[in-house]
């Protein structure tokens, strides 16, 4: 009994992680319907900010977490401005739109793997390696201090959404695009700053993983399966799925980690994904009808 | 008054249309360009009499079987209009089954070839049981997550070596001539390839295709099985990438997850076809050259792989956001396209 209480606790702690890293990518589909699939490179690039700021002035990676933030909306500006722009003003978005993201993702991929190497990096703070006990139970300071960093950045960001002019304009744009931009939503203008603030999330969540996962450019591959996976469980576009999708696969994947063995873990995500399309493709909360 | 139209009548005059249509299509059409090509490349190896042209024989190679891959993939992700980022995975099926032959029982790849395009096939119809219910942005995502499924399972399937993969018995040919049995053969599974794509954009199944591919579900209202269609050109797509892999594995000498597996495989696939033009014949064609033509000078002037990576993606960047119907495409919308191009 304590096993499996323990297998839930690292398995919630992870999954809090997990959903700040799909909270980006399901805002993003949500308002201006475009699978991203450059959302892990960029998490990625927001590990390597913390990285560095960690490793050239000792910064911890919970405390540079804005900065990571800040530095990937910008980016996330930059690519909406270069690539996303022309593809968004137009009504229809075909799979030439995913491809795209692909592309993105390939061009981040070789800038970061020129820049830094595929070597594995992660940055150790002192309590990366501690735990709490209770009893027969632990749970490592790492993880649980990530849990709750991200739990918080996502409270922020429902706050943010819920209470704020502009997150009310997100929601609507969500909704339903045409009908906003009829009641005076600048559509354009709600689009690049959720793309950015789509990135920024991975720049937070980025600074996470930093300390949680070690990491390397070519590994982003691997996450875009997983995060997907999160995210259609939830179903495409719903915050609030989206986090439940991340706590549940995570424990599921915790579980498989304990008793199955460590490397089929990641593929408790692959074999969900499938489960998920095949069997409910609009995900837990999704409205069918969305689907065509 | 007999105003009654014979129905066989209207048929016949359809019929003598469209050969009619048909005929002066194959009149214009410029067969001797392929014809030629293939007869350039069939005497490209001679050059090997002076020696010291391995490495223009290895490009040859290289190229012929991105040819037979990104042909291979316009059937499913041009004709049909369903983007596959893991067609790799077929890639590795068939490396595997054709090398793990060879090793335990000496047969050359060139002779388990189309053995293994045919494995291939048959998981490509299993898979597209699966995978091709889904539609859209759907299937890429799942097209990835099969992907890094095959990963997984090769890197930890012990019998074929795992990770480490397994060594392959090599060809006892003077090197001079040791590269021209697999140049051949990919001369061959390319030609193939190209020759299928054609055959299957003028016939009633291309037809099923591309009504797929412009709108599934008036398709089926139509009365077109799609769900089958679908599953057969996904099938035929991985039979020559199959064919491919099964060739490469023994040129490499030795098979490994990390040569098939990776996504640069799959994304230059798609790239080369969507650079040339997708839904054409000459296209992928096209595209191949231009990639590896870049390639080699990227790498040639930039060395390293990774910056390769980016060059990849750069390129896919703006073809699709300045040519998105490719070289082909895009000059046949203008009505601009060199004669000698135009193989549809």
């Amino acid at each position: 009994m304590a096993d499996f209480i323990q297998i839930i606790i690292l398995g919630l702690a992870l999954g809090g992680v997990y959903a700040l890293m799909a909270s980006g990518l399901t805002l993003v589909f949500g308002v201006m319907r475009i699978v991203n699939l450059a959302h892990p490179i960029m998490i990625i690039a927001g590990a390597y900010v913390s990285y560095w700021l960690f490793r050239l002035y000792g910064l911890d990676p919970i405390v540079s977490m804005p900065i990571a933030a800040i530095v990937m909306f910008c980016v996330g500006i930059i690519v909406y401005k270069l690539v996303f722009e022309r593809e968004a003003a137009s009504a229809k978005y075909s799979e030439m739109t995913v491809l795209l993201t692909f592309a993105v993702a390939m061009c981040f991929d070789g800038l970061l793997g020129t820049a830094f190497s595929n070597t594995q990096r992660i940055t150790s703070p002192s309590y990366a390696t501690e735990a709490i006990f209770f009893g027969d139970l632990f749970i490592p300071k790492g993880q649980l201090f990530a849990g709750i960093a991200s739990l918080t950045v996502i409270a922020a960001l429902v706050a943010f959404l819920q209470f704020t002019r502009f997150g009310y304009a997100i929601r609507a744009t969500t909704q339903n695009r045409d009908a906003a931009q009829l009641m005076g939503v600048n559509v354009g203008l709600v689009s690049i700053i959720t793309f950015g603030i789509g990135i920024g999330l991975a720049g937070a969540a980025g600074a996470l993983v930093s300390f949680v996962f070690s990491f390397f450019p070519a590994k982003h591959w691997e996450w875009i399966a997983i995060l997907m996976s999160l995210v259609v469980l939830g179903g495409m576009g719903k915050l609030a799925g989206a986090i439940l999708g991340a706590l549940i696969l995570a424990t599921l994947a915790a579980f498989v980690s304990t008793y199955i063995g460590t490397t089929w873990s990641t593929m408790t995500f692959f074999l969900a994904l499938f489960v998920i399309l095949l069997v409910r493709p609009q995900g837990l909360f999704g409205d069918p009808l969305e689907e065509s | 008054m007999n105003t009654h139209l014979d129905v066989g009548e209207v048929v016949e005059a359809r019929k003598s249309r469209e050969q009619a249509l048909a005929g002066t299509a194959a009149a214009g059409r410029p067969t001797w360009v392929p014809i030629a090509l293939l007869a350039v490349l069939v005497m490209l190896p001679a050059i090997q009499v002076f020696d010291g042209f391995n490495y223009v024989l290895h490009l040859g190679l290289y190229a012929l079987m991105y040819i037979a891959m990104s042909s291979s993939w316009n059937i499913l992700g041009g004709y049909t209009g369903y983007i596959s980022l893991g067609h790799n995975v077929f890639f590795c099926i068939g490396g595997y089954f054709s090398g793990m032959i060879l090793a335990y029982t000496g047969i050359s790849t060139l002779l388990t070839a189309p053995f293994a395009g045919l494995a291939a096939s048959l998981v490509g119809f299993g898979i597209g049981f699966i995978t091709l219910r889904m539609r859209g942005p759907t299937f890429i995502i799942s097209s990835i997550a099969l992907l890094m499924v095959a990963r997984i399972l090769f890197d930890n399937w012990s019998f074929v070596g795992g990770a480490n993969g397994v060594t392959l018995p090599q060809l006892t040919i003077d090197v001079q001539w040791a590269k021209l049995p697999y140049y051949y053969a990919m001369l061959f599974i390319a030609a193939a390839a190209v020759y299928c794509s054609f055959r299957i954009k003028h016939s009633k199944f291309g037809l099923h295709l591309r009504a797929i591919s412009q709108d599934e579900v008036k398709a089926e209202s139509a009365g077109i099985n799609t769900r089958f269609y679908k599953m057969l050109a996904f099938a035929i797509s991985a039979f020559f990438v199959g064919m491919a892999g099964a060739v490469w594995g023994e040129y490499l000498t030795y098979i490994r997850p990390n040569i098939f597996l990776i996504i640069l495989i799959a994304a230059n696939m798609v790239l080369m076809c969507i650079l040339g033009g997708k839904g054409t014949v000459a296209g992928p064609i096209v595209g191949t050259i231009v990639l590896i033509a870049f390639n080699e000078f990227f790498v040639a002037t930039m060395g390293s792989s990774e910056i390769n990576i980016f060059g990849t993606g750069l390129v896919m960047i703006l073809a699709l956001l300045y040519f998105p119907n490719g070289i082909v495409g895009t000059l046949a919308q203008k009505k601009k396209l060199p004669r000698f191009l135009d193989w549809d």
